[in-house]
């Protein structure tokens, strides 16, 4: 059971910069996911840890050991590869029972952890067949199960599920945190899916661009994007956010949208925050939580996505474009003027010169 | 379980959806290929069946009649029980397995310890690259030539060792009975060294690398990771490489029959040398089929070995 630290971590690759300093504590047991887009140093960040790649300049501490130069064979960590990495001319007792053997451990010791490993993961009628010739499932569980053997303190894994279909990984996620929840270890899970991080993580990293963006439950995450990239970000569809101008009225502080209208009043603490800021700002509100009403902001419909248990309205064009999610159905078509409204409670506004949320008190 | 299901519903429905056309394509191209089928196998197969046929007479190209008529000369297998009981040709055979025995894993070795090293990078890779493949490109009869001068009792190999060791050297490397099968073969590492190192690199190559990363993630050092990860991926690769170089190796002539001629005496005298020999000196021809053939016989069961390999290999993807 281990802790992790990175502290002021930076990596370059000659004159890219992978990462411009994280600072990031994770405790120990927590499984926390690094969520973002592909190249915003999410893998290197894990590649780090495991001591794969050398940070240019920070630290990073296993509790309280300093990891620097330590060789990632000593380092204690488990590490799912996105393939699995499993050694295919193996069987899967092989694969199994590699770690201990590598490190000398008795021919009767290494039997009685495989069996114990094996028998956890349900792959105990499996341990003879060779490994090229198993399911996804199956190649994930002997990668867990392999790295498991060592007793590791920190579990790393590495977008496990992107290469498996949309299906299985509904299956695969619901596997993987009741593996977490038997190992108790900490980990840390590398995913550019929204879903995983969302399902599976106590908490979220979001990274774009090597920088940190937001640490958080995924809730907080959801419900109060730190800034515009995660608002964009975390959703599907991401939140919806339109440009304006904060406006007094005689019914409190509303944000002037131009063309659109003017919002309704903000609630009290918010606009008190809102009052401190000059020029524009981002008014955000999450699609789901948008209801139709008599008073609002009116916008043409100008697509409709029906999937089932979710409608989805596309309002408006360009930069006032606005996507609404509904359940079920709902009896807008193409052409039509619809009046949505945000709840009050569920707007954010965002500064539009640094992208950062104002946050209410 | 239900992965294996799923499989299984695969291959069903890959064979019932699999279409009638390519077996009709298959049999029209073997038909419009079939010409030139003959014609290979014509070519293939003629002179084996010839080479069999001379083997059984003594017919020799000076014996006044045409090779198909050496039927008149027939001998009964009486050249395959001279061959049992030829000493020249058993220790022939003998020197080339010795040859064979030394060259083959030295060259192995050597390849597989540069192709580690070419794996990963190091300044001036590049370079050293195309100087380790030159060997391989050299004419094996001027390098024959090259090797030749080398070995002279006052030639440069017995001026560096006269050099290490500070009193002057001149070995007869070439003339001593003792010595000479060490030049040659010393040659012949030279040579195919760089074919074993080319080929081991491409299957080094190969091994996928986050299997390599795992292994050292379980702890594994860098010999156990070469030991339980890069050899086992490589065994295809490996049996391909040993089985061209004992083939290849078992045919040695040219760079040899430069540098000693076979001899002083017998002492190089490994069996094309031999057969070489026989052909231009003794010239019965009938004797010198029936040896080829033995040799074919023994490559035949290597090369069989290789492919058996090499179709498993195809069979598994790595």
């Amino acid at each position: 059971m281990s802790a992790i630290h990175l502290q002021n971590l930076v990596k370059k690759f000659g004159d890219f910069t992978a990462l411009k300093t994280m600072d990031l504590e994770i405790a120990d047991g927590e499984f926390m996911a690094l969520l973002g887009p592909s190249g915003c140093g999410k893998s290197t960040t894990m590649n780090m840890i495991a001591g794969m790649e050398e940070p240019t300049s920070g630290k990073i501490l296993f509790g309280e050991r300093d990891m620097a130069g330590v060789p990632m064979g000593r380092r204690g960590v488990g590490f799912v590869f996105q393939n699995y990495a499993i050694f295919t001319h193996m069987t899967v007792r092989q694969n199994l029972a590699y770690g201990p053997r590598m490190r000398g451990a008795a021919r009767a010791e290494i039997d009685r952890r495989v069996g114990a490993i094996a028998e956890m993961l349900q792959l105990s009628p499996l341990l003879d067949r060779k490994a090229d010739r198993l399911s996804v499932n199956i190649l994930q569980r002997v990668a867990i199960g392999r790295s498991a053997i060592m007793e590791p303190a920190i579990f790393l894994l590495d977008e496990p599920l992107s290469n498996v279909d949309a299906a299985f990984r509904a299956v695969m996620r619901t596997e993987l945190k009741q593996l977490q929840r038997q190992f108790k270890q900490t980990m840390v899970y590398v995913t550019h899916d929204q879903l995983e991080a969302m399902t599976m993580a106590d908490r979220i990293a979001v990274m774009d661009h090597g920088v940190l963006q937001q640490v958080g439950t995924p809730l907080e995450v959801y419900n109060n994007p730190a800034n515009v990239f995660v608002a964009r970000f975390i959703g599907a569809p991401g939140m919806n956010l339109l440009k304006g101008r904060p406006a007094e009225s005689d019914r409190g502080l509303v944000i002037d949208l131009g063309p659109l209208g003017v919002t309704p009043p903000l609630p009290d603490e918010l606009a008190t925050a809102l009052r401190a800021v000059r020029g524009d700002v981002l008014y955000g509100f999450r699609p789901e939580q948008v209801t139709l009403a008599e008073r609002g902001l009116s916008m043409p419909v100008s697509f409709v996505e029906r999937i089932g248990a979710r409608t989805i309205v596309h309002l408006g064009e360009g930069e006032s474009a606005v996507k609404a999610v509904f359940e079920n159905d709902v009896g807008l078509s193409v052409g039509q003027t619809a009046v949505v409204a945000p709840p009050a409670s569920s707007v954010r506004v965002f500064d539009a010169a640094t992208g950062f949320a104002v946050r209410a008190g | 379980m239900s992965a294996v299901t799923a499989t299984v519903s695969e291959d069903k429905m890959g064979a019932r959806t699999k279409p009638a056309a390519p077996d009709e394509g298959a049999r029209l191209g073997f038909r419009l290929t079939l010409p030139a089928q003959i014609l290979v196998l014509f070519i293939s197969a003629f002179p084996l069946l010839m080479q069999l046929y001379i083997s059984v007479t003594d017919w020799s190209p000076l014996s006044g009649v045409g090779w198909w008529n050496a039927w008149e000369m027939w001998n009964s297998f009486a050249n395959y029980t001279d061959l049992a009981a030829d000493t020249r040709f058993w220790s022939a055979l003998q020197r080339t397995a010795i040859v064979m025995l030394v060259c083959v894993p030295a060259e192995f070795l050597l390849g597989l310890a540069l192709a580690t090293l070419f794996a990963d990078d190091f300044p001036g890779k590049r370079i050293f690259y195309s100087i380790l493949l030159m060997p391989m490109m050299v004419v094996p009869a001027v390098a024959g030539y090259m090797f030749f001068m080398l070995f002279q009792s006052g030639g440069p190999v017995n001026d560096i060792l006269s050099r290490i060791v500070g009193t002057p050297i001149t070995i007869a490397w070439l003339s001593d009975p003792n010595l000479s099968l060490i030049a040659v073969m010393v040659a012949d590492i030279w040579q195919w060294t760089p074919l074993m190192f080319l080929i081991l690199l491409a299957g080094l190559v190969g091994v996928p690398e986050d299997q390599m990363k795992a292994a050292t993630l379980l702890g594994a050092n860098a010999w156990q990771r070469f030991v339980t990860i890069v050899l086992p991926k490589m065994k295809t690769i490996i049996i391909i490489a040993l089985a061209i170089r004992v083939i290849e190796n078992f045919k040695i002539f040219d760079t040899l029959y430069i540098m000693t001629g076979g001899g002083p005496g017998v002492a190089t005298e490994t069996i094309s040398v031999y057969i070489y020999k026989v052909t231009t000196q003794d010239l019965i021809w009938g004797y010198v089929a029936a040896i080829a053939l033995a040799i074919l016989i023994v490559l035949s069961v290597v090369a069989v070995y290789a492919m058996k390999h090499m179709a498993k290999a195809r069979e598994v993807p790595a």
